[in-house]
């Protein structure tokens, strides 16, 4: 049976895009309620540092026991339920937590007819095991930072100072060590390891993220009085600066990678026209997606997208594993951490791992730079990862025009086919539909802000935002990090880096090697250096009060 | 081009024709339940497509043949990056290089 796109609103039920926009915005929707006095998701289980026990003077403040090590987030930011979601413990909330996604998100693999009962069992494990590596790596040896030392009175003692990044590079570690040495178990588990699926509802939810960044400073900076209002608009600038120079920087990264990377595959290593066309959409826009958008568009066999999508996805985790470390310890450096977040945007090619990369990237960049000043500058989490969102958002976003553009230009000059049209419907076929989910969260949230929030300005208006607040934390924090750690492990499990080897890429692999490495990653850095230096992440350590997680 | 695709002149209705274009492994297949057509090349499909329709073509100045494509050809660990290969629509009579 033949599965082909012809109206609009093909694949609404039964694409993993889809479902990303209706997960999202259904958790999303709950979250709103609290504007209305009802908190349902409060429950969702988050961790904490941990150790086995207290050293002698300190208290459980940042760092507390392992039978503390996760929380209902309700319990600490619900206005309307604390008592209730205290009361649920650590089991409770994992369970609750487990039992919510496990029929969201069963529903949606229904809709998607995966086989649900394979998907079941193997989300079940993968859900487990993430929490169990989530637990893991929040011991106080891997993740505690000099700031949560010193708030929960511990002696001087050597950690990682990691942070949430330590179990994100575990799960992933777990996830590969499945993928690459279980393969009977990572074939199992394949029905529900699905990164791309978690990790565009995970971007979903950043929409929250991005529209609660304001309410957030804001409310920290309450302290202040009127200066929490600037904060408060100052954050709002930010984000869209980062939305605007994240387009910017796209179309120029889109003129000026694209012929390169066609140049390089077509004077240095001979390819076909059709292949390089295909491999410099894959390597210099967004990967897998451009790889198929591409091919369809220059008309190529589709063996040849497939072949370079099987490359580009194990290229991308490479890219996870070394360029965030890379990144904060090389270049650009701490010294210009937005211009970082952007460049990985547009220097990793697929949205799990450029999100997780920014979201690694996040992690390393905040704890190195607390750490370096000894908790004097501490930033607010998550503008790094949005940074590195937002290119790969707009990245995304141009690929149906590209494609379009690509195919007219293709049909009609190069290869000259008669009487060949290019529907204009391809746009849509080929818009990312996540975003619309993301953005529409972002809106919302920045809608209440400037709207009924008064952005912070009259009491009212910041009794309004602390009830935001209290569905938007849930969802930002506690639901969006763990599809992202569901996300790194998933990714793991499906990568075979054995398909690398095995596989008759040829030149494909070093065209990709050559161009990724010295031509995309500096390029990507100038140009996000060029529109995106100067943005500067507000220090919360220089507000009373200010270091709130 | 462009202006011709976004913009395309008013003239009498065209009669359009469905079919589902995909790709073998070797060969570039059209089908509909009337036909079962394949070809090496897109160009050679496309004439091919044209002769099938040939009875059609006596009756009408021009003809749209709609090609959506099988999406299925994509695997299915490819299709949560993209899942959309390509649509095209043919007007025949072609023009003759």
């Amino acid at each position: 049976m033949a599965k082909t796109q012809r109206a609009w609103y093909s694949g609404m039920l039964t694409t993993e895009d889809w479902w990303a926009v209706w997960l999202g915005l259904f958790f999303f929707g709950l979250g709103l309620l609290t504007l209305a006095g009802v908190d349902l998701v409060g429950w969702v289980a988050y961790p904490k540092k941990w150790v086995f026990s207290l050293p002698d003077g300190a208290i459980a403040k940042k760092i507390v026991t392992m039978d503390k090590s996760f929380y209902a987030l309700g319990g600490k930011y619900s206005q309307t339920a604390k008592d209730t979601y205290k009361a649920l413990g650590p089991i409770g909330s994992i369970l609750i937590t487990y039992l919510v996604f496990t029929v969201a998100t069963t529903i949606g693999a229904y809709f998607q007819k995966w086989d649900v009962k394979k998907y079941l069992a193997g989300w079940t494990i993968i859900f487990f095991l993430t929490y169990l590596v989530w637990f893991i790596g929040h011991h106080a040896f891997f993740s505690a930072s000099v700031v949560d030392l010193k708030k929960s009175h511990f002696p001087d003692m050597f950690t990682l100072s990691l942070g949430g990044g330590a179990s994100f590079i575990l799960a992933l570690i777990v996830g590969l060590i499945i993928g690459n040495f279980f393969k009977p178990l990572a074939n199992y588990l394949s029905t529900a390891a699905k990164p791309e699926w978690f990790i565009k509802t995970a971007i979903v939810f950043l929409g929250v993220k991005v529209g609660y960044l304001p309410i957030k400073a804001v409310l920290i900076g309450s302290k202040l009085g009127a200066k929490g209002s600037q904060i408060g608009h100052e954050m709002a600038n930010l984000t869209f600066d980062l939305f605007v120079a994240g387009a910017a920087a796209t179309i120029v990264a889109y003129l000026i990678f694209w012929p390169g990377v066609y140049t390089i595959s077509r004077l240095m290593f001979k390819l076909p026209r059709k292949t390089a066309a295909v491999l410099a959409s894959a390597i210099s826009i967004c990967g897998v997606s451009a790889a198929v958008a591409t091919g369809g568009a220059v008309r190529a066999r589709p063996i040849v997208s497939i072949m370079v999508s099987a490359l580009v996805v194990v290229y991308a985790v490479i890219e996870l594993v070394i360029l965030p470390g890379v990144f904060t310890h090389v270049w650009p450096g701490t010294s210009d951490p937005i211009v970082a977040g952007a460049a990985m945007g547009m220097a990793v090619k697929t949205d799990g791992a450029d999100a997780a990369a920014g979201e690694l990237l996040d992690e390393f960049m905040r704890q190195k730079v607390e750490k370096e000043s000894g908790g004097k500058i501490v930033w607010m989490e998550g503008v790094i990862t949005t940074s590195a969102v937002m290119t790969k958002i707009w990245i995304d976003m141009f690929i149906g025009l590209w494609a379009f553009i690509l195919a007219l230009f293709w049909v009609y000059k190069i290869e000259k086919h008669e009487g060949d049209r290019v529907p204009f419907s391809e746009v849509w076929f080929r818009f990312p539909k996540f975003v619309l989910g993301y953005f529409a969260a972002w809106f919302i949230y920045l809608g209440i802000f400037f709207g009924p929030g008064q952005a912070g300005g009259t009491p009212e208006g910041v009794s309004i935002l602390k009830a935001a607040k209290a569905g938007a934390v849930p969802v930002e924090k506690g639901f969006r990090k763990l599809f992202f750690m569901l996300t790194f492990m998933s990714l793991g499990i499906i990568t075979d880096f054995r398909k690398l080897a095995e596989a008759q890429f040829g030149k494909m692999v070093w065209v990709y090697f050559v161009a990724l490495v010295f031509y995309i990653i500096p390029v990507a850095i100038v140009i996000a250096y060029l529109f995106h230096h100067g943005m500067t992440i507000p220090n919360m350590a220089a507000i009373p009060g200010g270091v709130i997680n | 081009m462009v202006f011709r695709t976004l913009f395309r002149p008013k003239q009498r209705p065209t009669t359009t024709i469905d079919m589902t274009l995909s790709h073998d492994g070797a060969n570039w297949t059209a089908s509909n339940d009337s036909v079962h057509l394949r070809a090496e090349s897109l160009e050679a499909l496309d004439r091919l497509v044209e002769q099938s329709l040939h009875d059609e073509l006596a009756d009408h100045d021009r003809l749209d043949v709609f090609m959506a494509f099988d999406n299925e050809v994509i695997p299915q660990w490819i299709r949560p990056y993209m899942n959309h290969y390509f649509n095209r629509i043919i007007e025949l009579p072609l023009r003759r290089k």
